[in-house]
């Protein structure tokens, strides 16, 4: 039995005045956690807007847990949280009351998980969402997605702004929600910590483009910064797959996006050092590479 | 409608309920003060048509404007709706609001014009004619700020709107078919009155229709 993806977008493409998204195409598996990084103004949100149904594509198919969007929305949304860090309540109405009315749409809602949160975020279900501040308003709003315990979490930069504690609350709480093999989430963060916690796949997006999509793993592998050092008169020989070179003098140092041992024997005994690279090393390193291949 | 149009309806009645109630209020004494002498009258007329003007405009504001402003619409549009139920539910909601203030001023106005025994009852066929209007002025308002996306353009609707009860009253007030009548004893329901409540009727189904054939119907609603 061939199970409904999560999210998939073909070709999709969103055109603004002085932006527009490109050929966007990717898959959400049930079960996974897609960690999209990219800088400011990358069209990550655009991307999870799209996903939503809250705009619509200029071209290209979107499907949310099945259903074409954004015209089949509402039905899809039924089984969708959705958390963006600008993302407000209704200011007038209190947390108790946005608490009913989920309660009253979502038929899944589960009042002792949403009395759980409610306390380990230490909120208060009296408090105007007027009165919340900036992280409590994060964690208010991630209350009401988690508790309708749906099947798809859509979680845009919901880390942005938030303290370190707070920060690590809500990647606990997501980790939780993996427990459940049928539930996925994709996650939109410019903090590749967070991103690199929770994700078992990551797609960086640059300029409106996807610029590489992969498993977590596979990045962490296949990426490495190579440290040379060549003896006087010697020149470095002709490599594949070098993303990134600096020089200084005999010392260069290279990045590759298809490590192998291979390379290293290519390099020989000018090879002083092979460091291993964080996500956020990787992810500057794909973005460099990608905007150089383009001008 | 479905269960979660219904709760937003609903929701609109909720979050601006101290708003028709303070609005009510103000209505209601506006035109308690109005029978108690000319300068009373003038005063409690000009106090009633701002209060429900004014209204008019904040739930505008509150309602369509701050809800894209304050980003809580992204909350709202995360509901399993479309964005035509979203329309619809706005739509409703706010109109509703809306019919609640006006219900309560319209029947202390009428209640003053025919209890009041120095207000003439002539008064009434164009106490109610203005009352219509300012419930249709209200849905050209909505429907204005439903359909327009920036602040600028929401506000200059609110003004031309505000400007265009002047513009009535100063009309079709001067009728003489209309003003002849005003400080009859009994009220005169003429040809023109009636005409006057029927163009008013066929603008407020228009207002009220339009932004379901346009905002409704649109596919990038953020």
């Amino acid at each position: 039995m061939t199970l409904t993806k999560h999210i998939e977008m073909r070709g999709v493409g969103k055109a603004y005045r002085f932006f527009s998204l490109q050929d966007i195409s990717f898959e959400l598996e049930p079960g996974q956690v897609m960690g999209f990084v990219g800088p400011n103004g990358a069209g990550k949100s655009t991307t999870i807007r799209l996903a939503m149904g809250l705009i619509a594509a200029d071209v290209g198919e979107i499907r949310v847990l099945g259903c074409p969007m954004p015209e089949a929305q509402a039905f899809a949304k039924r089984d969708v949280g959705y958390v963006s860090a600008d993302m407000r309540l209704i200011p007038g109405a209190t947390l108790g009351w946005h608490m009913n009315l989920a309660a009253s749409i979502y038929p899944s809602w589960d009042a002792a998980y949403a009395a759980t949160l409610i306390r380990r975020f230490n909120l208060r279900a009296e408090q105007l969402a007027r009165s919340l501040s900036h992280g409590e308003h994060i964690k208010a709003a991630l209350l009401l997605a988690l508790a309708r315990r749906p099947r798809l979490l859509i979680l845009d930069e919901p880390t942005t702004g938030l303290d370190p504690v707070a920060r690590h609350e809500l990647l606990t709480e997501f980790m939780d929600v993996l427990r459940d093999d049928s539930r996925s989430i994709l996650f939109s963060s410019h903090n590749t910590v967070d991103v690199e916690r929770i994700s078992d796949r990551i797609t960086f997006l640059d300029r409106g483009r996807i610029v590489a999509s992969s498993d977590k793993e596979e990045f962490l592998e296949r990426w490495r910064r190579i440290e040379v050092q060549l003896p006087q008169g010697g020149t470095l020989p002709e490599l594949p797959h070098i993303v990134g070179r600096a020089s200084d003098g005999h010392f260069h140092t290279l990045t590759t996006n298809q490590f192998s041992d291979e390379l290293v024997g290519r390099l020989g005994n000018t090879v002083r050092n092979v460091q291993r690279m964080t996500l956020e090393e990787i992810f500057v390193a794909n973005v460099m590479y990608h905007r150089e291949a383009r001008q | 409608m479905s269960v979660v149009t219904r709760k937003l309806v609903m929701k609109e009645l909720y979050v601006n309920r101290w708003m028709i109630g303070s609005a009510g209020v103000g209505a209601a004494l506006a035109a308690a003060v109005a029978p108690l002498g000319k300068t009373a009258f003038n005063v409690g007329a000009l106090t009633w048509l701002t209060v429900v003007i004014a209204y008019g405009a904040m739930l505008a504001i509150h309602g369509v404007m701050n809800e894209r402003k304050e980003q809580s619409l992204q909350f709202v549009l995360s509901l399993p709706i479309s964005i035509g139920d979203y329309v619809r539910a706005k739509l409703l909601g706010l109109f509703l609001c809306f019919l609640v203030l006006w219900t309560i001023a319209v029947t202390a106005a009428i209640a003053m014009v025919l209890i009041a025994p120095d207000v003439p009852d002539g008064l009434l066929p164009f106490t109610l004619a203005l009352s219509l209007y300012m419930l249709t002025n209200f849905a050209v308002l909505l429907c204005g700020a439903l359909y327009a996306r920036s602040e600028g353009l929401v506000t200059a609707v609110i003004v031309i709107t505000n400007m265009a009860i002047s513009i009535f009253m100063f009309t079709v007030g001067a009728m003489p078919e209309i003003q002849d009548h005003l400080h009859s004893p009994t009220p005169v329901w003429n040809r023109t009155i009636f005409n006057v409540f029927i163009v008013e009727l066929i603008v407020l189904v228009i207002a009220l229709a339009l932004p379901l054939a346009t905002a409704a119907r649109r596919r990038d609603f953020l």
